[in-house]
């Protein structure tokens, strides 16, 4: 299986603190990897280092064999990241931005195609045509994850995709990232809900103080550790108890 | 659609919105609104005021068999003034008789602006004078005196000038009225003569190096007054208003989470760079052609004010602009928007929020306005060399100073500018992509290694 995404050694330093402290690790294509970690942990930081948007200190990341930091250009192309709590215009209808969205990956025929794409993943019906700032969070969360999935990206990066959702929007949308992966789209996508990364996710990685601390599936841990859930996993590796 | 008009679009329709298109109609509305009620007072002032006489049955001057009387003085010269309002029949509404009693219930009651009190000694002291004609000793000589009273209300700068200065122009030909009364009329142009000997026959003022007849420097400033106020306010609010547009535009993409979704989409960090830039720069023409607008009028009251509505044609003096003079200042205006559009993009990139977009504008608005009133009260060449620098090292300072140096014929000050301004654009705008692809943009100031190392080395220092 083609590796979608490798990082070896990553660093991120902001002056004398240390935010990810050289994490390496690959993500096969097709693969749902979770990343879960206390605030603060480096999450956010990792993702939007493989998003192109934070520089690297040291280390290298690579998107399909693709440098982030040499060939951040190219890397846009295949990506599409989802931040945690990310907004859209509001003066625009849920259709429009779809629209504005599509016109940055393709033209005519192939770009109408896209946006249709993102208002059936969407599925907000005829408040579509509304303007997005009289939609609720999870309309909002919707349009968002349609925006993000309906270009097709060959690696999703989504940051706390479900946070704040009710228990409704919070299960199709992980039901969409499911469908998504089965497309043969890769996603790494972080998250506090360890009940959502252990029915979801093929393996996870825990984040603690900049450090990747394990790595495996969820089984495989849950074994490791001698615990039923993810969420004794984690709290027992982060606390060494 | 390529990704750059796809920026542009939606930026200006963002920043287009029916609520910032009615603020800025209201303005342009308030405006001209502001310009003719300042047009109003201004000929309000001009006109004849309303005056009482007191005094003037008992102080009538007798020579000769001849009288002068200075209400008859006053009717005559109302109905000669000019004033379109005042006819034979109703010069008695404006110039009316008065009491020695309540002087201000009388002002109140009839709306005089101004009351002219004969003193009680008015006609004697001047018929005495009359008898003493001869005398070479001065103190012999005793003029009448005339007291004025007004009210003070508060009007403003135009209400209350104007109408005491018209005053003393009552004053100024009363007397010229009854110097003539006293000498005889027969006497009247030797009178003129006497007053005046000397006679100015010519005045010429060289202007760009060529001597111009009948014209002095504070016909040719009143003149260009409009011009020389008009320019720097535009351009400073031009400046003001497109730094707003784009400082707010990128507070808004922080405060909506919608900078990190634009910052990986698969477009270059210049395209969306210039795709703001653009934006704001149209919006913000706009917006300024309609201030301009609206400011015309306004700014037309107050010139009409200050050279008393009778200008002259400076294009008579050579100081009128060609086109070259035109495209120069045109390309001074697009540079110094250029210039504010790299400042503003700057300063963005380190907004929080739309509420610190805000006040990240005043750096831009006081960089915009120190050259405004420098401008208007100076000017480049009355400036001190240290003021020059100043002025020239701000970019918004060349637009405002073109049209004086283009007027002077100094196009080495107007290419200089335009040469300044043209590196200063190009290298803002290359530390605002180099900012666009920093973290900076995403962390903020808070969490660069400079301003960590500051900090480290302040908490050591505590």
């Amino acid at each position: 299986m083609t590796d979608a995404l490798v990082l070896s050694e990553v660093r991120k330093t902001y002056g004398q603190r240390e935010a990810v402290h050289g994490v390496s690790l690959t993500v096969k294509e097709g693969e749902i990897f979770g990343l879960i970690g206390h605030n603060g942990a480096g999450k956010t930081t990792l993702l939007r280092m493989i998003s192109t948007i934070l520089k690297i200190t040291s280390g290298s990341i690579q998107v399909y064999g693709h440098d982030v930091a040499k060939e951040s250009d190219s890397v846009r192309h295949l990506i599409s990241y989802l931040p945690e709590d990310a907004g859209a215009y509001k003066d625009m209808t849920g259709r429009r931005y779809l629209t504005f969205i599509a016109d940055f990956f393709a033209t005519g025929k192939e770009r109408d195609e896209l946006v249709e794409r993102g208002i059936a993943l969407a599925d907000l019906g005829d408040k579509i045509d509304y303007r997005i700032d009289t939609y609720s969070k999870g309309m909002m969360r919707r349009l968002l994850i349609a925006r993000a999935i309906m270009t097709r990206p060959k690696l999703a990066i989504l940051d706390e995709v479900t946070s704040g959702l009710d228990v409704i929007n919070a299960y199709e949308i992980r039901e969409v990232i499911r469908s998504i992966a089965k497309s043969g789209v890769t996603v790494i996508m972080s998250s506090h809900n360890m009940f959502e990364v252990d029915m979801l996710c093929d393996r996870v990685g825990m984040i603690d103080q900049g450090k990747l601390i394990e790595v495996g599936t969820p089984d495989e841990l849950k074994r490791k550790y001698g615990k039923e859930t993810l969420e004794e996993v984690f709290v027992t590796a982060v606390k060494g108890a | 659609m390529s990704h750059l008009s796809n920026i542009v679009k939606k930026e200006v329709k963002e920043l287009l919105t029916p609520g910032s298109i009615a603020s800025v109609l209201l303005m342009v509305i308030l405006f001209a609104c502001l310009g003719g009620l300042i047009g109003d007072e201004v000929s309000k002032s001009t006109v004849m005021p309303t005056v009482g006489v007191v005094g003037s049955d008992d102080q009538t001057i007798e020579l000769d068999g001849d009288e002068w009387n200075a209400y008859d003085f006053l009717i005559n010269f109302y109905i000669n003034s000019g004033d379109k309002r005042i006819t034979p029949e109703n010069v008695t509404y404006f110039v009316i008789k008065m009491d020695k009693g309540d002087i201000m219930a009388q002002m109140e009651a009839t709306g005089a602006s101004v009351v002219l009190v004969l003193a009680d000694d008015f006609k004697s002291s001047i018929e005495s004078s009359i008898a003493k004609h001869g005398t070479s000793e001065e103190s012999v000589y005793k003029k009448g005196s005339v007291s004025q009273y007004y009210i003070y209300k508060p009007s403003g700068m135009i209400g209350g000038t104007v109408s005491s200065s018209i005053t003393e122009y009552l004053i100024t030909y009363m007397n010229a009225s009854l110097s003539r009364f006293i000498i005889g009329e027969g006497e009247a142009a030797y009178i003129e003569f006497v007053e005046h000997p000397i006679k100015g026959s010519k005045t010429y003022t060289f202007i760009n190096g060529q001597p111009y007849e009948d014209v002095t420097p504070s016909d040719i400033s009143e003149a260009l007054t409009g011009q020389t106020m008009f320019i720097p306010i535009i351009i400073m609010i031009i400046i003001m208003m497109v730094g707003s547009i784009v400082i707010s535009s990128m507070g808004s993409e922080k405060e909506n989470k919608t900078l990190e979704t634009l910052l990986t989409l698969p477009i270059r960090r210049t395209t969306i760079v210039t795709g703001k830039i653009i934006a704001a720069a149209i919006v913000g023409l706009v917006f300024g052609t309609a201030y301009m607008l609206g400011m015309a009028c306004y700014i037309g009251s107050i010139t009409f004010m200050a050279v008393g509505g009778q200008g002259i044609d400076i294009g008579n003096y050579g100081l009128a602009l060609g086109l070259t003079d035109y495209l120069l200042l045109m390309v001074s205006m697009f540079l110094a928007i250029a210039c504010a559009l790299g400042i503003c993009m700057i300063l963005g990139a380190f907004a929080k929020n739309y509420k610190s977009a805000q006040t990240m504008t005043m750096p831009l608005s006081i960089l915009a306005i120190i050259p405004m009133f420098i401008t208007m009260f100076s000017g480049w060449y009355g400036s001190s060399d240290l003021i020059k620098c100043v002025l020239f090292a701000i970019p918004f300072s060349h637009p405002m100073m073109a049209t004086e140096a283009l007027m002077n014929g100094d196009v080495t000050l107007v290419l200089g500018g335009l040469v300044y301004m043209a590196v200063f654009a190009v290298v803002s705008i290359m530390i605002t992509v180099k900012l666009y692809s920093s973290d900076i943009l995403i962390t903020g100031l808070g969490q660069n290694k400079y301003v960590e190392k500051l900090r480290g080395q302040g908490k050591r220092k505590r």
